[in-house]
């Protein structure tokens, strides 16, 4: 689904990313852990289509096109979903208002019909139920006065609306209290089938005691520097990140 | 020839009565104010004094399908084409009829024109205890090409009672108008009052609209400004507290293109103790388009335990839009809450990139957003149909087809 070569990326003189090389399939988890200033954001960042970053180097396809070619909103309309470790606020819209603006402009891009508003209603309904999310909340205006568990729980909302193909949670478990954490990833689990894919961002193994990864990557100083199955993230936990960089 | 010798001329064959004759040369005298005037530093009459008018109205006919389409849809209207009374409701415990004359307060020169020359407009007296169901609307078409129009309009509130009227002064003349519209609402006691301007005019036309509201005790009263176009535009908004417990509210909401102009005068005048006013102004300026806001609060020295807020937010979307904001308070009571705020900015980035990572395109995003700012306003009018053609009027003017409704 998505194939990341040799990506080169940064901020004006300021290399990032030092060439990235990743592949996510259908149906797989991945998690990125990497200490501070690895540039686990800045790839999330990239791969949402950013542009505060310039991107030098390397190619990012996404199910066959070049993603690095297509503007955000594009990359959205093809099944990319960025979780962001901070939600923006936007007083003056409602969550309804903007999910279903965010829905509707989406289904205009690939060429359907907005939603009936009463199926709207409906879907919305249910996926609040999974998140269990209450009543009021719809009403609410976008992020706005939320606590850091309900700006993340309504990042996992809008996945759940727009049903992206390619989720990145960026830090999704920071903010998060133990029942929180627990709901949240319930849902990103519920969430799951074999034709979509996720790429975890993480500081800590605590998240991915929930949401179990298929694969476990390190990034250090703009780079991967090793890969392996779920067991490497303990090993992280246990050991820190000093063991795998110093080498 | 400008328009003050054309006035001037016209005035000699009007029979003028004495009392009239009298304001009409303090007009002359003072004649149309210019920058050097303080409450007219940031706005300019110089071009428009200028131009040629017409100051016979030429009546035409209406067809039903151009009320309609300006209409909000709303059941009572009353309909004036080129300054005469074409429609008006029958509404119980409503009595409507068109112009009759009052004298007033305000002794500035476009004010004391109209109090001189105007021979048109409407006079609403609602009886006390009565609660007017349903909105009134109010509707004035012109057709004149080139047309000075001149309003002078009066309600009057029984005690106890409560009205909602919405007012939409419309050229449809395809030239180059201007339109002085004069209008005194009196406030009874435990009135309430709510009073909606839509001011969506083309680029040639040009309004100059004085209210003056004058409130006693225990009433509210509030009124809604919603600019969506129009080639000039001067609201001077007046209000005065004569007891204790009255509320004033006003809301405005200016959004122009082009090289469209919009400007807010308000004052409120808090003579009597334990009274209340907000204000809250939301500008939103494209292109070349350029707005002022003034607003004043006056707190006179018996006038304790007032409450008074007032905020003017401005977005300035393009690099050669302006907008010029002064608050003005002046307090004479020591025991008072007063607080106003004034803003301008720009949309926020991070809240842009944010929206089209969700898959909402950067028109329609920065539609949002707009609609975002201005929604405290918009989404606190009563009226449905008003809230709904607000939103309209926005997507409309932004360029983008969203509903901004759920």
């Amino acid at each position: 689904m998505l194939k990341i070569k040799n990506l080169k990326a940064g901020i004006e003189e300021v290399q990032i990313l030092k060439g990235i090389n990743l592949e996510v399939n259908s149906g797989e988890v991945h998690a990125i852990m990497g200490p501070n200033g690895s540039g686990k954001s800045t790839l999330s960042s990239v791969i949402a289509g950013k542009e505060d970053y310039e991107v030098g180097n390397g190619s990012v396809d996404f199910l066959g096109e070049n993603l690095l070619d297509m503007d955000p909103e594009e990359r959205a309309h093809k099944g990319v979903f960025l979780s962001f470790q901070y939600p923006i606020e936007i007083p003056g819209i409602s969550v309804s208002n903007f999910i279903k603006t965010s829905l509707t402009e989406k289904r205009k891009a690939l060429g359907q019909d907005p939603l009936p508003v009463k199926d709207l209603l409906k879907m919305m309904r249910e996926k609040m139920e999974l998140l269990s999310i209450k009543k009021g909340y719809l009403s609410r205006n976008m992020n706005e006065g939320f606590s850091g568990g309900e700006k993340k729980r309504n990042e996992i909302f809008q996945m759940a609306m727009l049903e992206p193909k390619l989720s990145i949670l960026d830090e999704t478990d920071s903010g998060l209290d133990i029942d929180a954490l627990r709901i949240v990833a319930n849902g990103v689990n519920k969430l799951r089938t074999k034709d979509n894919a996720t790429i975890l961002i993480t500081h800590y193994q605590r998240l991915l005691e929930h949401i179990v990864p298929d694969f476990v990557h390190v990034l250090h100083d703009g780079k991967i520097i090793k890969s392996g199955g779920k067991e490497l993230a303990l090993e992280l936990e246990e050991k820190g990140y000093d063991w795998i960089t110093k080498k | 020839m400008g328009l003050i010798d054309n006035l001037a001329k016209y005035a000699q064959h009007q029979n003028l009565s004495k009392d009239k004759r009298v304001v009409f040369d303090s007009f002359i005298k003072k004649g149309f104010p210019t920058n050097s005037d303080e409450e007219w530093k940031y706005t300019s009459l110089k071009k428009i004094v200028k131009s040629e008018y017409n100051l016979f109205p030429e009546f035409s006919e209406i067809d039903n399908s151009i009320i309609n389409k300006y209409s909000l849809g709303i059941k009572d209207k009353i309909v004036f084409v080129d300054g005469n009374l074409v429609f008006s409701p029958e509404i119980k415990g409503v009595q409507i009829t068109g112009f009759s004359d009052f004298d007033c307060r305000n002794n500035d020169a476009i004010s004391e024109l109209n109090s001189a020359l105007a021979k048109s407009g409407f006079t609403i007296i609602i009886e006390k205890d009565i609660v007017v169901e349903n909105p009134i609307e109010i509707l004035f078409f012109n057709f004149t090409k080139n047309s000075f129009s001149q309003y002078r309009n009066r309600i009057i509130i029984g005690e106890n009672s409560e009205v909602k009227i919405v007012e939409n002064i419309q050229d449809l003349s395809k030239s180059s108008t201007l339109v002085n519209h004069f209008t005194h609402v009196s406030c009874n006691k435990n009135t309430k009052v709510e009073y909606n301007k839509i001011q969506n005019n083309t680029q040639e036309s040009k309004l100059i609209d004085c209210m003056n509201i004058f409130q006693n005790q225990d009433s509210v009263c509030e009124v809604n400004t919603l600019i969506f176009g129009g080639g000039f535009i001067r609201n001077n908004l007046n209000f005065e507290q004569n007891g204790s417990n009255c509320e004033s509210n006003m809301n405005g909401i200016s959004l122009l293109d082009a090289n469209q102009f919009a400007d807010n005068h308000t004052f409120v005048d808090h003579k009597t103790a334990h009274c209340r006013s907000n204000e809250m102004y939301k500008g939103i300026y494209l292109e070349d388009s350029r707005g002022v806001f003034n607003g004043k609060i006056m707190v006179r020295q018996d006038a304790q335990k007032i409450d008074a807020f007032q905020a003017n937010n401005n977005l300035l979307l393009s690099d050669n839009s302006t907008i010029d904001s002064k608050p003005q308070l002046e307090i004479y009571a020591d025991d008072v809450k007063c607080s106003h705020g004034c803003t301008i900015g720009q949309l926020d980035e991070e809240a842009l990139f944010y929206m089209r990572s969700r898959g909402i395109g950067i028109s329609e995003a920065k539609a949002v957003l707009t609609y975002a700012f201005a929604s405290e306003v918009i989404e606190s009018l009563s009226i449905p149909e008003l809230k709904n053609l607000s939103q309209k009027l926005l997507a409309h003017k932004l360029n983008v087809n969203l509903d901004f409704s759920l």
